[in-house]
């Protein structure tokens, strides 16, 4: 019997939720996919933290939090502690796209469900492969092996094969199956008839406008708007649809000679770039051949500048500008920021290049109508001043005294804070409302934040204001605490060893970003944002539509199918049409619910024996050759099978052809013959008399139908005969 | 014994087929080191590994021994890294020759290939003629180049091959291909040990079953890394401060960068030397840096994590130096020029200006081939030729500290220890050098069964493997697993690369991408007589003839042989329906025979003789035709006495029983194939099989 295979979808079926899926193979878990949405919502992975400790293998495709953000956190919180297998882009990008989420979430609020640690530790057994590599999994997963293909999409992403005994399980989602700038498109309709195929019905229901035709409108969208003094805000993810949309703004700033600046800002962007720049071995044959040629580097970017934090915008030239922001989801981080800033100004363009995830601010802005207004929560993280530095110095000297080593850095860092904290000892709950004077307090700080702190003060009068101190007041008591019990955590970030610099080089790069230990906190207020810019969605995703997905399942054809991420109407859409075109069985399961596809494939070893094989002629069709063989089974003690040539002469079997006729490759061929051939009502007519049809649906794979039925018919005439054996011609006859 | 053995293997071997002798030759590097080329046959599949040209000679006879082979025949070539005595007669070969397989090589060897190259034939002071390739050639073999990333899995024609990371230069790697289950590594030019960039060559997960690996340093053994270094450092340092020059003569590319990284640290970390300058003279140092800038991920730890700070190729005291114009050679200096031989080029120039100097100081720093300048000096003669000719003393010193990165004496056995291939080749290696190390080799692994190979060009090398061929049995014919022996299987029988499936004619589709069709034929024939008349000669001829009424049209058919049905469709016409196979389309062209004479002797009514058939002339005949068929095939048949049939080959004999067809002979060999003509006769004499008469 084939090999044992169960799927249990753990997040993500019959809707866009992330993606998390346990496959097991013979008793070896496999967890593929391990990802989180935007919100980082602790109550969707409920069924992984039930099943962590039992995984044994967890395999990455993307680098997005889709497919990977809840790694540090599972790991951390549920015990999931296994090797990781990623190539080496989604392990590092993956990484970097961590940070960013983290850092943007912690800049606006007490993000406690990971740290950056947390992040460091998840990414470390994560062994890096390349794409055709056959890693051979070892102990429990003896057998199995395990091997990347191109997925397309984003860099390094991957269609996983795993293959044991000869069987294959193919998990392909979010593929793309088109070239583009950065990425060559995924090889998923190279595999065969594999024994299973997990994939996603995510744009099953989408088309799409040429690329050339979209890129077009893309570029007029943007053009128009800076030409008419606007700004453009593209919300982007951190590492990933990013990088193509910088090749295609880089090339048409180049050809058309432009001068309009373009910022990628994230906490990441200069390291993502400078990685990148190093990953072209990874990327489309143009961009390899390009640089094996002229040594030119693509994502050795010209017109783009990389920023990492906002103070750099800010110091920018005044005019329009066009930025890329991380973030894509509107929630949090730098797109967040500028959109509230860019939001009121009609000539503005905020440009969306991928669907929102659901109930995100960007999916709210994307539906039709658009909203006249949002209520944004504006957060930011400010230094700690008065009684709550003094309770956290208290906090400090604790630790002090426990890490004699640390010691000195937080004292060095605590006498700054204490040197630069001019300002008049405030009540917490008054600065809250207070931006005017947190604002100044800010500057004085020289802190990239409280520089978007600034701006926000900018905006807030010409909105109603929504005081909120009332709320304080009540909860008062009550949130203090709080605070205190997140100056924990921050003692904790700051005694933890992320490396040495501490003097807030913040321009200097991500790495001493991340070492910001300032004791601070986070303030936040509400707000409403009239939405007076234009807003457009376009489809930059970088995925597959729904035509040629049917058109990739169908020839891929696996046994079995099993769907998960997309909508439910996307999903049961797919399913009816693979039944009834690609293979009758198909498998969409819900989450938690296992099935079993283990191929119902009957299948024994047999040993060829040099003797049958001397006898054997192959004839050769394609890449394949193949014979018939009559041939008796040996058997040896052990229970080998040896296949031997008959003792007694063959009986007849029924002549086999094999072969795939095209009807309308044939006429060719008749006409290359001299015989006139054309469609008359379903049927080939060649020559005066005879006909020719296909009988049956011949595009049904899987079914009995895939036998090809031929009809020739025609009167006893010489041309009948001639015709005849050009049709055999197109056949071999075993 | 030992004869009677050998006399045994080769019976044996007429026996396999040719293709399981696996034919290593190299064509070049064969007891010699440069031009790498190293050509390999197996199971109909070729490989050619490298194609490098020789330093020492110039034009054609630098090239490998390609009029040894047919070019067409190669299906891939694997190039393992960019030095010229791998890779540079490449663009001759592909561009020049029949050669039309395929070419692989990893990102950072294609990427320097070029521009390594472009600037050997700019630099290669040959005439015209001499001139292998130019630089269209090496632009239009660059088209042809396919990449392959560290250990990507790729397959050719059922080729499937990866590589390994090799060290010695930034790309290189060794080459692992299994053709049919049978393994072969080629090291090309590897080390094990890990330096200031690289890493150490990995040891393969899988045991090759033949190991083609480098013998450049034989038995010799490398001082560590670190006191060689020294020594380095040491000789420069003492140099300069006492105001001499410093030649180093090394290859443009690979471990030049390594050297540089060890310059540029000792300088950072010696103040004093900061006002002497290091010059690096290479048209391609700048251009090649941006190559070593962007292949990283090729590279060790210690540069990655580097990387993420700053560029460690970033160099602060060294200068590059395009031409000997711009050099002022007014003082103490450090000088890194290619060509590492000192055969011509900048780094002859400086040799020849400095040679006279004993202030002055030569560093080989790496492995010089035999007949170069540089190998000359190493032995330090008393005087030198120049380039224009004359003599002139050799007074500077020149030291000889190996950074070449290729692996010693210790490194290889160990390495070969570890992967325990039951065949080893050497190559590149010079022949006194491979000898020895083969001698040492032979006693570390006198108690395994080790075979040890040292070709020369040209020689061959000829392994046999018996590989075994597993087939798959799958779908509708596995849903039962035979229990006893001689249970009969029969089916398609599909071969694609070397794996190999048994399936059922129906489940063709399932398995592979290929489809079976079932034809089916109409033809109408004019006949205007009666149905019956059509019956009854039809019954003269077949035994199997039914009769029924179509039930739709209510029109009677005939059912010939379970196969050919025919219908009377109107009064002028018959129809005759079949489904294509070779039986079946017989049958229906002596049906339509019959109904044509039939309806020409139309009004003739045919006295029914019943025939009688003369069973024993039948026989007779028959048993002639087989026996002269025979008698073609092996030349003497006989009757024997006990009416078996004797056929004699040379000294062995079969006996036949023609009823039967069974054979009893002593040799085997000559059994099988008695029989299989035996069958083969029998299915051409009598087509139509009597079991489907039976059936019917």
């Amino acid at each position: 019997m084939g090999t044992s295979v169960q799927v249990t979808p753990l997040c993500g079926v019959y809707n866009e939720n992330p993606l998390s899926y346990l496959v097991s193979i013979d008793g070896f878990n496999l967890l593929i996919d391990c990802g989180w949405n935007d919100h980082f919502d602790p109550s969707l992975l409920q069924p992984l933290s039930r099943v962590a400790s039992t995984i044994d293998a967890v395999l990455l495709s993307y680098s997005d939090t889709l497919h990977l953000g809840a790694l540090p956190y599972a790991m951390k919180k549920f015990g999931l502690n296994a090797p990781i297998y990623a190539t080496e882009p989604v392990f590092r990008l993956g990484l970097l796209t961590m940070y960013d989420h983290y850092l943007s979430r912690k800049q606006v609020s007490d993000f406690d469900l990971f740290t950056l640690d947390d992040i460091d530790s998840a990414f470390q057994n994560v062994t890096r492969l390349t794409y055709f590599q056959n890693c051979h999994l070892s102990g429990k997963g003896e057998g199995i092996v395990i091997a990347p293909h191109v997925g397309g999409h984003l860099l390094g992403g991957t269609v996983w094969k795993i293959t044991k005994d000869g069987e294959d399980v193919i998990y392909a989602v979010d593929y793309n199956h088109r070239k583009e700038r950065h990425l060559n498109g995924t090889n998923l309709e190279s595999f065969v008839r594999p024994a299973v195929l997990i994939t996603d019905a995510y744009n099953a229901l989408s088309n799409q406008p040429s690329r050339r035709q979209r890129d077009q409108d893309f570029l007029d969208a943007i053009l128009n708007t800076l030409r008419a003094n606007g700004n453009v805000l593209l919300p982007v993810d951190t590492t990933g649809r990013v990088l193509e949309l910088l090749l295609i703004l880089e090339q048409c700033w180049e050809q058309n000679h432009l001068t309009y600046p373009i910022f990628f800002l994230t906490y990441v962007s200069s390291s993502t770039v400078d990685y990148v720049k190093a990953f072209l071995e990874w990327m489309s044959d143009s961009i390899a051949k390009s640089f094996e040629h002229n040594r030119d580097n693509a994502f050795l970017l010209k017109h783009v500048n990389l920023l990492i934090s906002k103070s750099e915008l800010e110091n920018a030239p005044e005019g329009p500008k066009i930025v890329l922001a991380s973030m894509a989801s509107l929630e949090v981080g730098f797109s967040h920021d500028i959109f509230v800033e860019w939001a009121a100004d009609s000539r503005n363009l905020v440009l969306f290049t991928e669907r929102g995830q659901f109930g995100t601010r960007a999916r709210m802005l994307q539906s039709d109508p658009p909203p006249k207004a949002v209520k944004v929560t504006l957060s930011k993280r400010v230094p700690l001043v008065g009684d709550e530095l003094a309770a956290y110095e208290e906090e400090q000297e604790k630790i002090k005294k426990e890490e004699a080593l640390k010691a000195t850095l937080v004292k060095e860092q605590e006498s700054k804070s204490i040197v630069s904290s001019d300002v008049t000892k405030v009540d917490p709950m008054v600065i809250d409302t207070q931006s005017d004077a947190a604002g100044v307090r800010g500057e004085a700080y020289r802190d990239v934040l409280i520089d978007g702190f600034v701006s926000a003060s900018s905006i807030s009068p010409m909105f109603p204001f929504y005081d909120n101190s009332s709320e304080w007041d009540d909860f008062g008591e009550i949130i203090n605490p709080d605070d205190y019990v997140i100056k924990d955590e921050d003692m904790d970030m700051g005694s933890m060893p992320v490396g040495g610099d501490l003097d807030g080089k913040l321009d200097e790069g991500t790495a001493s970003m991340m070492l910001d230990t300032t004791p601070s906190k986070v303030v936040s207020s509400e707000l409403t944002v009239q939405v007076k810019c234009s807003l457009v969605y376009m489809d930059f995703e970088g995925r597959s539509d729904g035509r040629s997905i049917k058109s990739i399942l169908a020839h891929v054809a696996p046994l079995k199918l099993v769907l998960v991420h997309g909508s439910a109407e996307a999903t049961e859409h797919l399913k009816q049409h693979c039944l009834k075109h690609v293979c009758p069985h198909v498998y969409a399961p819900q989450i938690e619910e296992t099935i079993d596809v283990t191929s119902d494939l009957c299948a024994y070893k047999v040993r060829l024996s040099e003797k049958l094989m001397s006898n054997v002629l192959f004839k050769k069709l394609g890449d394949y050759e193949i014979a018939w063989i009559d041939s008796e089974i040996d058997k040896s003690e052990s229970g080998d099978m040896t296949s031997l040539p008959l003792s007694k002469p063959a009986p007849p079997h029924k002549s086999v052809l094999v072969g795939d006729l095209k009807m309308a490759d044939f006429k060719q061929f008749l006409a290359g013959k001299g015989i006139q051939a054309e469609f008359a009502g379903g049927a080939l007519r060649c020559g005066e008399y005879v006909t020719l049809r296909k009988v049956g649906d011949a595009t049904q794979k899987g079914g009995a139908a895939a036998i090809q039925q031929i009809v020739i018919e025609g009167p006893l005439c010489e041309e009948y005969y001639k015709i005849r054996d050009h049709l055999y011609s197109q056949f071999y006859s075993l | 014994m030992a004869s009677q053995q050998s006399s045994l293997k080769r019976r044996d071997s007429t026996l396999t087929r040719e293709s399981d002798v696996m034919t290593i030759t190299p064509l070049g590097a064969g007891s010699e080191v440069g031009r790498s080329c190293v050509f390999m046959t197996f199971k109909g599949k070729t490989i050619m590994f490298d194609c490098g040209i020789h330093p020492a000679f110039s034009g054609m006879a630098a090239l490998p021994y390609f009029d040894e082979i047919d070019p067409s025949t190669i299906d891939v070539l694997l190039i393992t890294h960019f030095h010229l005595d791998h890779a540079a007669s490449l663009p001759y070969f592909l561009e020049k020759t029949t050669f039309k397989g395929r070419v692989f090589m990893t990102h950072a060897t294609k990427a320097i290939y070029k521009l390594l190259l472009s600037d050997y034939v700019k630099v290669s002071k040959v005439s015209v003629e001499d001139m292998l390739f130019d630089e269209q050639d090496i632009l239009r073999s660059m088209d042809k180049i396919e990449v392959i990333d560290f250990h990507q899995t790729l397959e050719v024609n059922g080729i499937r091959f990866w590589c390994y990371t090799a060290g010695h230069v930034l790309g290189a790697a060794m080459f692992m291909v299994d053709i049919a289950g049978v393994r072969v590594l080629y090291t090309g030019d590897y080390s094990r040990e890990e330096d200031r960039h690289l890493r150490a060559a990995e040891l393969p997960q899988f045991s090759p079953d033949v190991c083609i690996i480098e013998s450049t340093y034989g038995v010799q053994l490398h001082q560590p890394r670190y006191i060689r270094e020294k020594r380095f450092t040491d000789v420069i340092h003492s140099t300069v401060s006492n105001g001499g020059r410093v030649l180093i003569p090394a290859f443009a590319l690979g471990r030049a960068q390594e050297l540089l990284l060890i310059l540029d640290e000792y300088w950072s970390n010696h103040p004093e030397l900061h006002n002497i300058p290091i010059y690096y003279a290479s048209p391609l140092a700048k251009r090649c840096m941006a190559v070593y800038q962007t292949y990283i991920n090729a590279m060790n730890e210690r540069i990655r994590n580097q990387f993420a700070s700053s560029n460690p190729f970033d160099f602060k005291h060294i200068a590059p130096l395009k031409s000997i114009d711009e050099f002022h050679d007014d003082r103490a200096c450090v000088v890194m020029a290619s060509p590492g031989s000192l055969q011509s080029g900048l780094s002859r120039q400086l040799f020849d200006k400095w040679c006279n100097d004993k202030k002055n100081a030569c560093v080989i720093p790496g492995y010089v081939i035999e007949g170069t300048l540089a190998k000359t000096i190493i032995n330090e003669p008393k005087e030198v030729t120049l380039m224009n000719g004359l003599m002139a003393p050799l007074n500077m010193q020149v030291h000889y500290i190996s950074f070449s990165a290729h692996a010693d004496c210790a490194q290889t056995t160990t390495f070969l220890e570890e992967l325990m291939p039951p065949n080893i080749i050497l190559v590149h290696g010079e022949a006194n050098e491979m000898g020895r190390l083969k001698q040492k080799l032979v006693s570390s692994f006198a108690d395994r069964n080790t075979k040890l190979y040292t070709p020369k060009n040209c020689q061959s090398v000829e392994m046999s493997f018996n590989v075994e061929k597993m087939a798959k049995t799958i779908g509708r014919l596995a849903e039962r697993v035979p229990e006893d022996a001689g249970e009969r299987v029969s089916g398609l029988l599909v071969k694609k690369g070397f794996s190999y499936q048994i399936i059922a004619p129906d489940d063709l589709h399932v398995f592979s991408q290929l489809s079976t069709a079932n034809v089916t034929q109409r033809i109408t024939i004019p006949y205007s007589g009666a149905f019956g008349v059509i019956k009854h000669r039809l019954k003269q001829i077949y035994e199997s003839v039914e009769s029924s009424t179509d039930e739709e049209s209510g029109v009677p058919t005939l059912k010939v042989h379970d196969k050919v049905t025919l219908r009377q469709d109107s009064e002028n016409h018959l129809s005759l329906q079949w489904t294509a196979d070779p039986i079946s389309d017989m049958v229906s062209d002596s049906v339509v025979a019959l109904v044509l004479n039939a309806s020409r002797e139309m009004p003739k009514v045919v006295v029914e003789t019943e025939p009688v058939k003369d069973e024993e002339e039948e026989q007779k005949k028959t048993e002639e035709i087989v026996r002269a068929l025979l008698m073609k095939l092996f030349g003497n048949v006989k009757h024997g006495e006990d009416g078996r049939w004797v056929i004699s080959v040379d000294d062995n004999v079969a006996y036949l029983d023609k009823q039967k067809g069974e054979v009893e002979s002593e040799h085997e060999g000559l059994k099988d194939r008695v029989k299989v003509a035996f069958r083969r006769i029998q299915t051409a004499l009598k087509p139509i099989p009597l079991s489907s008469n039976g059936s019917s």
